[in-house]
């Protein structure tokens, strides 16, 4: 049968791999491609890479690497994509139909579309039109507002829409979303685990696969996230940085809990 | 683009290890600092007990870990905790480098005696390192890198090689000078950050000449045994893992140089460094502090006593101003040990400083119309920074340890 | 036996890709290139006819990609090399699909009819209504002959799939693999020189470079022989 998928997620900024936390707090780890490089060795189901530059530029370049950093996103992808033979998901800063064909041209199979779609809901019908559905996957951001409702933010978590994450993907994918990737704001690097309800009242109100991100710190989140929230993934940024054949033990944890994955 | 310093500390933006500020100009190393109040160390000394009873072999057929040590002060106090506070019987692992001052060889041989611990130490043929130490300032400006790889490379080794899985290390320097990482990521060893960060993407076989067109050295694949890292596979069935001490101990060096002083007679220099103030720093190596540090304030235009300044800044020993004088005094400084180097690989200073101005980073440095570098102080305004000759001065650099040199 | 034919005996295999503007052709030739070929992507007749192996790739709608085949005139051109001179074929996804004789997505549509097949919609109802279309992510293809594609019927592997229509083949000897969602599926086929996928093997990592590699032995084969 169809399996679990366990899908690191690499964030970039200005073409810097960082470390992120509650969405406003980026440490910086390296190079993007030293990264790949490791989840290609561990054979990882599929890469997800946000570009979460906004304004600020930074600049971090240095001589003496055997790997230059580079600050274009595009270039990256294409170095990226030269030796990644598992799905490639590029997201971020996708704001018309020409980014995202710049992205698969280079070759991503899938793009994240977070603000674009909140800001013209039609870019979703009109991108999977053009690319096919399984090729766009609507990226939802998610904050528990004070009166502990759960609520949509887009903007790299700072506008408010008003809108709940369940209605929010619902309309996604009427519009012709094929995936859902399910952030939490609030547990972004807090390693306290999934935001379990949120992420199962999502699977559970949709027919499109979903994928949770956003508060893994130990290797049992990745099995609560499918088990106890039906996700159809589980995603994580920081975590798979820290230790070594991270991924390898977190398939291992996940087999343990009964969860079929891929070994 | 102008270089922006830390308000806290004295880190600058050209930093080598990588910085993030925050709104209020605060660097991620000083966050990360910060963050040391709020942990609950108790606790996570209850975590490395729990931890070191999984390790621990209790029929006595195998060591329970592998400390790399280098004999300098974090050495000794990796062994001093592993072996008195958590009782487990180490096997230490040493790469060495070719490069040790008197006193920290001292330290290193006196460690098995103070701690009565079995000791492994490897030197790699000095001819080889010779070939390195001039490759490697060539090619990324840095004569060192051969010591970065074997720390980092030789005790994971004799790990998956006398099947030992847990290695203890001491502090995760890119975690604690930069704030790389949160304490509560409780980070490991990765093959990934000693390729990346300590090795800076190269690894042995860049060593070789086919990758080093007009810089050959003739290195051969069997002179860099050493350097090669065990593969996934080996790492996975030894079942590998690499810990930082500073995960789970309050890292403070100062107290900790006190304590190994006082109870167990380590060595501090006892001539002053000239490049840092600090006397407990890098006794295992004097071109870490010299040669190997003056580059980086050519490159980036800081040096370790910008490294030292702001670690006793965040552990409240110094003010930023007290911070900035010792910076004043002491960045800049081109070290004697730069004569012992030149003599062990036969270069001349003219060639060194030629190789090094190639590697002067444009943001920091530029040229005055009299044709001298000149970059921007933390203090304020900008200064020349003329490079002095110290080859046919009078210097006496006779208490360096005189290495044998080949040939 | 003409130049090209001496070069290709003494070098990897030359494969062209199909370029009729649907689907990801660069990370198929990227995968290609790794396991040794030399990668073209073409719709030139010419170049089409001189390659050792063919591949047709997609990712899309079945009527979009039957269209971009016929408005770029190589539907006929297909099916000679294809059909009468036999050139080895790989189909991966739509590429597969389209070699279906009808494709029921958005309508009802004619496929290339090399195969007797049509391409139907998942449609989970009852106790599996829950599952999830379209079919994204990885899942074990357990092959049942011999072909191309299999290399030895060992263990099942997985592979990586995405897609909410299947091909139901009505010759059951044309199945070379299958897998399980909902119910069992054709996911593999082989008929003569003529081989498709489901899944994407470019983005199946080892095994699925593997695949692909195996795939291209038999067709470097074929020309070797005649060599």
């Amino acid at each position: 049968m169809l399996k679990k998928r366990l899908i690191p997620c690499l964030f970039l900024k200005n073409g810097f791999l960082v470390r992120s936390e509650k969405f406003e707090y980026h440490q910086l780890l390296g190079n993007a491609i030293h990264q790949v490089e490791r989840f290609n060795a561990w054979e990882v189901d599929e890469l997800i890479y946000i570009d979460i530059t906004s304004d600020d530029v930074y600049d971090i370049r240095r001589d003496d690497l055997k790997v230059k950093s580079e600050d274009n996103i595009l270039t990256i992808l294409e170095a990226v994509s030269k030796t990644c033979f598992m799905p490639l998901t590029f997201g971020g800063r996708i704001r018309s139909i020409q980014d995202i064909h710049d992205r698969v041209s280079r070759g991503a199979d899938k793009v994240t579309v977070n603000t674009q779609a909140i800001l013209d809901p039609g870019f979703i019908t009109e991108a999977s039109k053009i690319f096919g559905s399984q090729a766009i996957i609507v990226s939802i951001d998610v904050k528990s507002t004070k009166q502990e409702e759960y609520e949509v933010f887009y903007n790299h978590g700072k506008t408010a829409t008003g809108l709940h994450p369940v209605e929010w993907a619902r309309e996604a994918e009427k519009r012709g979303a094929g995936e859902i990737f399910l952030n939490s704001i609030d547990r972004d690097g807090s390693a306290e685990g999934y935001d379990i309800e949120l992420v199962r009242q999502v699977s559970d109100a949709v027919r499109i696969p979903v994928i949770a991100c956003g508060g893994v710190g130990q290797f049992k989140h990745f099995s609560q996230g499918i088990v106890d929230g039906n996700a159809d993934a589980v995603a994580a940024g920081n975590i798979f940085h820290f230790t070594e054949l991270s991924t390898k033990r977190a398939r291992k944890e996940l087999i343990k809990s009964g969860v079929d994955v891929r070994n | 683009m102008a270089i922006r310093y830390c308000t806290r500390c004295v880190y600058p933006s050209s930093s080598a290890v990588p910085l993030q500020f925050d709104e209020n100009g605060v660097c991620s190393g000083c966050r990360v600092a910060a963050q040391k109040h709020k942990i609950d160390w108790d606790q996570r000394a209850e975590w490395l007990k729990e931890l070191a009873d999984e390790y621990r072999v209790r029929d006595g057929s195998n060591y329970d870990c592998i400390i790399p040590v280098s004999g300098g002060k974090d050495s000794w106090f990796q062994t001093y905790y592993v072996k008195e506070v958590l009782g487990l019987n180490p096997l230490l692992v040493t790469y060495n480098g070719n490069n040790y001052l008197e006193v920290g060889l001292r330290n290193l041989k006196r460690m098995r005696e103070v701690f009565g611990v079995d000791h492994i130490f490897f030197t790699p043929s000095p001819q080889t390192l010779i070939k390195l130490n001039r490759l490697c300032l060539k090619k990324m400006g840095d004569m060192n890198w051969h010591a970065h790889c074997g720390i980092f490379t030789y005790p994971v080794q004799v790990a998956v090689q006398y099947k030992i899985p847990l290695i203890v290390w001491g502090e995760h320097g890119f975690l604690d000078l930069g704030g790389m990482f949160s304490l509560s990521d409780m980070i490991e060893m990765t093959a990934k950050f000693r390729l990346e960060h300590a090795q800076r993407g190269f690894d042995w076989f860049d060593m070789l000449d086919d990758k080093n067109p007009g810089m050959e050295e003739g290195l051969q694949p069997n002179e860099l045994l050493w350097a090669r890292y065990p593969s996934d596979e080996e790492l996975e069935d030894a079942e590998i893992r690499g810990i930082y001490l500073g995960n789970f101990v309050n890292w403070d060096a100062n107290k900790q140089t006190d304590l190994i002083v006082e109870k167990y007679g380590f060595e501090v220099s006892p001539e002053p460094f000239d490049r840092t103030y600090r006397r407990m720093s890098n006794l295992d190596d004097m071109h870490e502090n010299g040669m190997h540090d003056y580059l980086k304030f050519i490159k980036f235009g800081y040096g370790r006593a910008s490294d030292h300044v702001c670690k006793d800044i965040r552990s409240g020993k110094l003010t930023r101003e007290e911070g900035i004088e010792l910076v004043r005094q002491y960045d800049h400084v081109k070290s004697r040990d730069l004569l012992r180097w030149l003599e062990y690989v036969n270069m001349s200073e003219d060639e060194f400083d030629r190789i090094a101005d190639t590697f002067r980073d444009p943001r920091v440095w530029e040229k005055n119309e009299d044709g001298e570098w000149v970059k921007e102080n933390i203090w304020g305004g900008k200064s020349a920074y003329p490079v002095p000759k110290l080859t046919g001065s009078n210097i006496d650099w006779s208490h360096l340890q005189k290495q044998p040199i080949p040939g | 036996m003409s130049d090209s034919d001496v070069n290709s005996c003494a070098s990897g295999p030359r494969v062209v890709i199909i370029d009729y503007k649907l689907g990801n052709v660069r990370s198929v030739a990227n995968a290609l290139e790794a396991v040794g070929a030399t990668v073209e992507i073409s719709s030139n007749p010419d170049t089409l006819k001189n390659a050792e192996a063919l591949i047709l790739p997609g990712v899309g709608a079945f009527e979009d990609g039957m269209n971009n085949l016929r408005t770029l005139g190589l539907v006929e051109l297909l099916n000679e090399l294809v059909l009468v001179q036999k050139k080895p074929i790989l189909g991966i996804c739509l590429g597969m699909q389209l070699m279906a004789k009808t494709g029921f997505e958005n309508g009802i549509h004619t496929g290339l009819g090399w195969l007797d097949a049509e391409v139907v919609r998942f449609d989970f109802t009852g106790e599996i209504s829950h599952l999830k279309v379209p079919h994204v992510g990885w899942n074990d293809v357990r092959f049942v002959k011999e072909s191309p594609l299999s290399g030895e019927l060992n263990a099942p592997h997985s592979y990586y799939f995405v897609h909410s229509y299947y091909m139901r083949c009505a010759d059951t000897t044309d199945v070379a693999g299958v897998c399980e969602y909902g119910h069992e599926f054709t996911v593999a086929l082989q008929r003569d020189n003529i081989c498709g996928v489901q899944f994407h093997p470019e983005k199946s990592q080892k095994h699925g470079l593997a695949l692909m590699k195996s795939f291209l032995t038999e067709a470097h084969q074929l020309v070797e022989a005649v060599c």
